[in-house]
């Protein structure tokens, strides 16, 4: 009745149909089935690690031993800004004290800073099309999964995997990711997803909200995940459109990924204060 | 023997592109596994192709934050087309062989990019598909036909070695 051909053919509808399905029901999850994506990073990410080490004790000993030309114009300029910084840094002292005074005076509780954990960069996604990395620290050292990952510049993202010495960072510029943020001058409050290339897009900012280019964007810590006042960027673009409330806005984050080496783990709740110490 | 020379190239070229080939915008980074694949298809039956692209394909699933399986997807139906197409094709051919390891690229490539544009959970928006997949494309048709050579040279040194292995020991076992 049928032929051989046909029944191949319709074997070969069938079985990308499956693929097909099979594909739609993993991509709703960032995490791979069944812990799959943690023995992965058993496997391989020991491999990346040592050549990471063995490729960055090259570029070190290229960039401390040869590449000086432009060491000493980078030395005046530093010098500078460090100058500037410790200027802010006084001021930001003073204001803190202010700050904690008042904050004693009005009844709130004292913001506790959370334990942070240095993580090495030990490789990246192989794929255009998804922003992740691996980092050498994993559940031996209290990492887990949707622990955030900061930098000094800002947030780098959130940890969505994690094997006993391996974890997995969704990258703050992946589609997946999602921070609730506000801008700084002005409160004015949305959520920044991921544009996928290296800019974010910051969502349901209400049109009355007078922001501008260069203002910079804080974390909220209204999602539970992220501290609130972590940097996440700068508005780098606003399309004010005739119909909606909402405005568009583009974020470019300070944080530069392509040469991202270490990261902090914000590996756990806040601790609390040793007894005795008030 | 040929199976450990399989799973080290394998696991050089993922080690190669999650570390040293990193930057320099998307769309350079095409997947360097594809004309291993391609590789894989032309030289190897499935008995000894199939447990190595399933270790790719879930390295390279687990190692991305892409849709999960999207690789070993892509890579085991590329293996089944590349089982096909060289039933009348001659791949050893100057010409065929680099447009077999380009038409790989660009399989791959789709696929990677259908995966993220429409089944993944915040897709990306299908005008960023183009330029991405051209560039792939791109360095893929230039670069994977000097890796398809590559596989070929060390599959053939592997090959010797392991020849002059047993011709070695077998005089020993003679009486």
């Amino acid at each position: 009745m049928f032929s051989k051909r046909m029944i191949l053919v319709a074997l070969v509808i069938v079985l990308v149909a499956v693929n097909i399905i099979l594909l739609t029901i993993t991509g709703k999850h960032t995490q791979a089935p069944s812990g799959l994506g943690r023995g992965v990073l058993v496997i391989v990410s020991p491999f990346q690690k040592q050549f990471t080490a063995f490729f960055n004790a090259i570029k070190d000993t290229w960039n401390q031993y040869f590449f000086l030309v432009a060491t000493a114009q980078e030395n005046q300029r530093l010098k500078k800004a460090l100058g500037q910084s410790l200027e802010q840094l006084n001021r930001c002292s003073e204001t803190e004290i202010a700050n904690d005074r008042l904050r004693h005076m009005l009844g709130f509780e004292k913001v506790i800073p959370r334990p942070m954990i240095a993580a090495q960069v030990v490789g990246k996604d192989p794929s255009a099309w998804s922003k992740t990395i691996i980092v050498d620290k994993g559940t031996r050292d209290s990492v887990r999964q949707g622990v955030p990952v900061v930098i000094p510049e800002g947030i780098v993202g959130v940890v969505v995997e994690a094997s006993a010495r391996y974890s997995k960072v969704l990258l703050l510029t992946d589609p997946n990711s999602a921070v609730d943020a506000l801008v700084q001058k002005t409160r004015a409050r949305g959520i920044v997803k991921g544009g996928g290339a290296d800019y974010c897009i910051f969502d349901y900012v209400l049109r009355k909200h007078e922001i501008s280019v260069g203002d910079m964007v804080v974390s909220s810590g209204l999602d539970g995940v992220f501290p609130k006042g972590f940097r996440v960027g700068r508005i780098s673009e606003i399309v004010r459109q005739n119909a909606g409330i909402f405005q568009k806005v583009s974020v470019t984050p300070y944080v530069d990924f392509e040469i991202l080496e270490e990261v902090f783990i914000i590996s756990g709740p806040a601790e609390e204060d040793p007894p005795g110490e008030s | 023997m040929i199976y450990g020379y399989h799973l080290v190239i394998c696991l050089l070229l993922i080690i190669l592109q999650t570390t040293l080939l990193v930057g320099g915008g998307a769309v350079h980074h095409y997947d360097l596994l594809a004309p291993f694949v391609v590789y894989l298809g032309v030289y190897h039956l499935p008995r000894g192709a199939i447990p190595v692209l399933v270790f790719s394909g879930l390295a390279m699933d687990g190692i991305s934050g892409g849709v999960f399986g999207v690789h070993l997807t892509a890579y085991l139906w590329m293996y089944v087309g590349v089982r096909w197409a060289i039933q009348f094709l001659q791949v050893g051919n100057v010409i065929l062989m680099p447009l077999l390891v380009t038409a790989g690229v660009v399989f791959e490539s789709l696929v990677v990019a259908f995966s993220a544009v429409v089944l993944a959970s915040a897709p990306w928006p299908v005008e960023s598909m183009f330029p991405v997949v051209s560039g792939q494309v791109l360095w893929g048709a230039v670069t994977g036909p000097f890796l398809m050579l590559f596989f070929i040279r060390g599959q053939k040194i592997v090959e010797r070695a392991r020849k002059s292995f047993y011709a070695e020991k077998r005089p020993l076992r003679t009486p």
